[in-house]
């Protein structure tokens, strides 16, 4: 047996989305770029409804729904879209702020904008892992653009004040963008309440598929097309709509808010189950200790082991990763934000619980680790 | 439309591959096979992720050996938009700002990331093309010169179905020390393409052209060519471009790619199809004669009534949808715009014929009693477009 205990890395695509997905493929193919013919209608109708449930779960309206091809895709054009048209506009605030914490898909574009003429703040996180607000606060000065903070960390699961954040930013008159990749369908969002600017979210993380995410641009913002050509979604991003995948991510949110609360009481005790048991070993610690967390994550430290051979050893029973799966084995940059070095780091483990986690696979979580802290102390 | 009635075309009518195929029912079942078995994330270390990468690699090494490319020369995107911008931005940002040299034919995505090089210091030339819409070959080998460090020409034109002599004007491009991007995307799945053969720096190409899944394409990039991710974070494609790799509908692509290579070419059906189209009055061919300089699946059409003059190629292509059939007035990324096509305007043709445009794309599920429906139903809708006066004035 191999308990899948890796959800933040990605989640099985849910069979009723690729039931939602099916007849799309070959049955209604047309482009929905196409005006002059019914089943090019019937397309573009399938890619309104899925608009319109990604809103609803969101807290926000159909219009801002930009289809990206996935997160990545999404905070590119978030960062780079909101820098273009504020060149364009001749705004005078020209920094950038975020959180050290960041995925790489937002750290990366904001390497880019920092040489090219958007100077970078990047706020540290204190050892819970959440960001000080009066830090923060003291960053947001007047020729800040735009601040990116993560709503759910994708290693450490901790969830930002988004609240207080977006009032700071309004205070401000800074924009807010929520990369949201790990806490769209596992935590309630409501951007319009919120105040949120852009948010970003990638289908392969609630249950979806794997090619598809979304940007939701609140109406009225400046934002410059990253991908132009064919006009589609209102010049906001060209390529013909993936209207399959389209279809998908609307069912994934859908299905993901409506098992969202049962899910995350379920998952929650679980992982409390496996943390206690974790615990009991002895020399394991909890990283983003004390902070408001996903109830589906559990990251901790094994001290006194060497990370390589207690991975090597928890692979043969347990899906984990030690950090992010886009940074394939290097050393994590949101544990050294934790003040973790880099043999802790490696120590790591982090849990993703999800839809089918069992009390089974748990009890094999704890075995599997208790074994290889045995055999490695 | 104010049209309520239910049918859905059948694939037997529908004629508009240019613009999108279904997904073959093959390509559906590797997908769904590789839904059940590799759905982790690729990156991911641990057996679930191995087995997600494994299948990943065995999709690469197919669609390599399918495009006679070396495996590292091939970078996965969400489609043909983002693999032209990718190929124009990315090898751009390594080169000093210069000259982009374009053909008059290009398909929109190239003309917004040459738009986008302009803002950023470069200048863009446009070749002309000929009245068949292909490339005037002197005035493109003239500005093989500095400042041109870049070109960027479509293979196989979507609207009127001319195919360049790629391989004269990359030859011509080597010479002169200048970079050639090929858009493939009307290509791919129709002629086949041995990249290492080809001097072609960049080819961009889309899976859902060929019966493969939406929402995936690709890059062919030379090896040892500079290329800036423009999707950055993640590191995934050897830092080219960033974000989980979309190993389902790779595997969807690389099916596709094989199914198409041992698909029959459509040139045959098609040149059935030709005279019958031109006995209907009114009725003649754009872009090249069938042969060597189109598209083997594709027919494009000027329209006018018996007097000669033009038809709304969008009128007729409402018509034809009544009759349950799917054809397209040009582009489908421009039929939401202005009735002319930019395309035909290009060719040469007039304001009123450049919209009188009507484009057949066929598909290998193509069947000659297809074709009879497709001619009866053409007949009638030229008769109904000229009595319901769709006249344009010329």
């Amino acid at each position: 047996m191999l308990a899948y205990l890796d959800h933040h890395a990605t989640t099985p695509c849910d069979p009723a989305v690729v039931a939602a997905m099916a007849p799309w493929w070959s049955e209604h193919c047309a482009n929905p770029a196409n005006r002059l013919y019914r089943p090019a209608l019937e397309a573009a109708a399938a890619v309104e409804r899925a608009r319109g449930q990604l809103a609803r779960v969101l807290g926000s309206s159909a219009e801002t729904v930009i289809f990206t091809s996935g997160a990545t895709e999404a905070n590119n054009l978030a960062l780079k879209g909101v820098c273009e048209a504020a060149l364009a506009a001749g705004n005078l605030r020209r920094r950038l702020v975020s959180l050290v914490s960041e995925h790489r898909a937002v750290l990366d574009p904001l390497a880019y904008l920092g040489r090219h003429g958007f100077p970078v703040s990047l706020v540290p996180i204190q050892p819970d892992g959440l960001v000080d607000l009066a830090q923060l606060e003291a960053a947001l000065g007047d020729d800040v653009l735009l601040l990116s903070v993560m709503a759910a960390n994708n290693e450490i699961g901790v969830l930002q004040p988004l609240a207080a954040i977006a009032a700071l930013c309004r205070q401000r008159g800074v924009l807010l963008h929520v990369d949201a990749a790990q806490a769209a369908g596992h935590i309630p969002l409501a951007i319009d309440e919120l105040g949120i600017d852009l948010l970003s979210l990638s289908g392969h993380k609630f249950y979806g598929p794997k090619g598809i995410g979304a940007l939701l641009v609140r109406p009225g913002l400046q934002l410059a097309a990253q991908l132009h050509g064919g006009g589609q979604q209102d010049g906001r991003r060209a390529g013909t709509l993936p209207v399959p995948l389209v279809v998908g991510l609307g069912q994934a949110l859908l299905g993901a808010e409506a098992d969202r609360e049962e899910r995350a009481g379920r998952l929650g005790t679980l992982r409390d189950q496996l943390w206690e048991g974790l615990r009991d070993l002895g020399g394991i610690e909890l990283n983003g200790d004390g902070a408001p967390r996903l109830a589906h994550n559990l990251n901790v430290t094994v001290q006194g082991v060497d990370g390589t051979r207690l991975h090597r050893l928890l692979r043969q029973r347990l899906a984990v990763s030690s950090g992010s799966a886009c940074s394939q084995g290097s050393p994590s940059h949101v544990l050294a934000a934790l003040g973790r070095s880099r043999q802790q780091a490696a120590a790591s483990i982090r849990f993703g619980l999800g839809r089918g986690s069992s009390d089974a696979e748990i009890t094999l979580a704890i075995e599997t680790v208790a074994a290889a802290v045995r055999e490695l102390r | 439309m104010g049209h309520s009635g239910s049918e859905v075309p059948a694939l037997a009518s529908y004629f508009d591959t240019s613009a999108t195929t279904p997904t073959a029912t093959e390509v559906l079942e590797a997908m769904a096979l590789a839904q059940a078995t590799a759905w982790a994330n690729p990156s991911s270390l641990h057996a679930p992720g191995l087995e997600a990468a494994e299948q990943l690699e065995r999709s690469r090494l197919s669609l390599a050996e399918g495009l006679g490319c070396e495996l590292d020369e091939l970078v996965v995107t969400s489609g043909g938009t983002e693999a032209i911008h990718l190929a124009l931005l990315g090898a751009a940002a390594g080169l000093t700002p210069g000259r982009l040299v374009i053909s008059a034919v290009e398909h929109p995505a190239t003309l917004a990331a040459a738009a986008q090089l302009e803002q950023r210091g470069w200048s863009v030339q446009t070749v002309p093309v000929d009245r068949q819409g292909l490339l005037d070959f002197d005035a493109l080998a003239g500005l093989l010169v500095p400042p041109t460090r870049l070109v960027s020409v479509i293979w196989g034109q979507n609207e009127v179905g001319s195919l360049q002599p790629i391989e004269a004007i990359g030859a011509r491009c080597r010479r002169a020390g200048v970079l050639l991007h090929v858009d493939a995307v009307q290509v791919l799945g129709h002629l086949p393409i041995t990249f290492r053969q080809l001097p072609i720096d960049f080819l961009s190409g889309a899976a859902h052209k060929l019966q493969g899944p939406r929402g995936v394409g690709l890059l062919l990039v030379r090896r040892g060519l500079a290329l800036q991710a423009q999707l950055g974070g993640g590191g995934q494609e050897g830092g080219r471009r960033g974000g989980t790799e979309p190993v389902v509908l790779l595997s969807g692509f690389a099916k596709a790619l094989e199914l198409s290579c041992a698909t029959p070419s459509l040139a045959p059906l098609r040149d059935s199809l030709l005279p019958r189209l031109l006995t209907l009055p009114g009725v003649r061919l754009s872009g090249p004669p069938p042969g060597d300089s189109r598209l083997p699946h594709h027919l494009s059409l000027l329209v006018a009534s018996e007097a000669g003059l033009p038809l709304s190629g969008r009128n007729l292509v409402r018509e034809l949808s009544r009759q349950g059939f799917a054809l397209s007035s040009g582009s489908a990324c421009s039929s939401s715009g202005s009735a002319a096509s930019p395309v035909l305007r290009a060719l040469g043709y007039s304001e009123s014929d450049a919209a009188s445009g009507l484009r057949i794309s066929l598909g290998p599920w193509h069947r000659a009693a297809d074709l009879d429906a497709l001619v009866q139903a053409l007949q009638m809708a030229l008769a109904a477009s000229v009595a319901s006066d769709h006249l344009l004035t010329a």
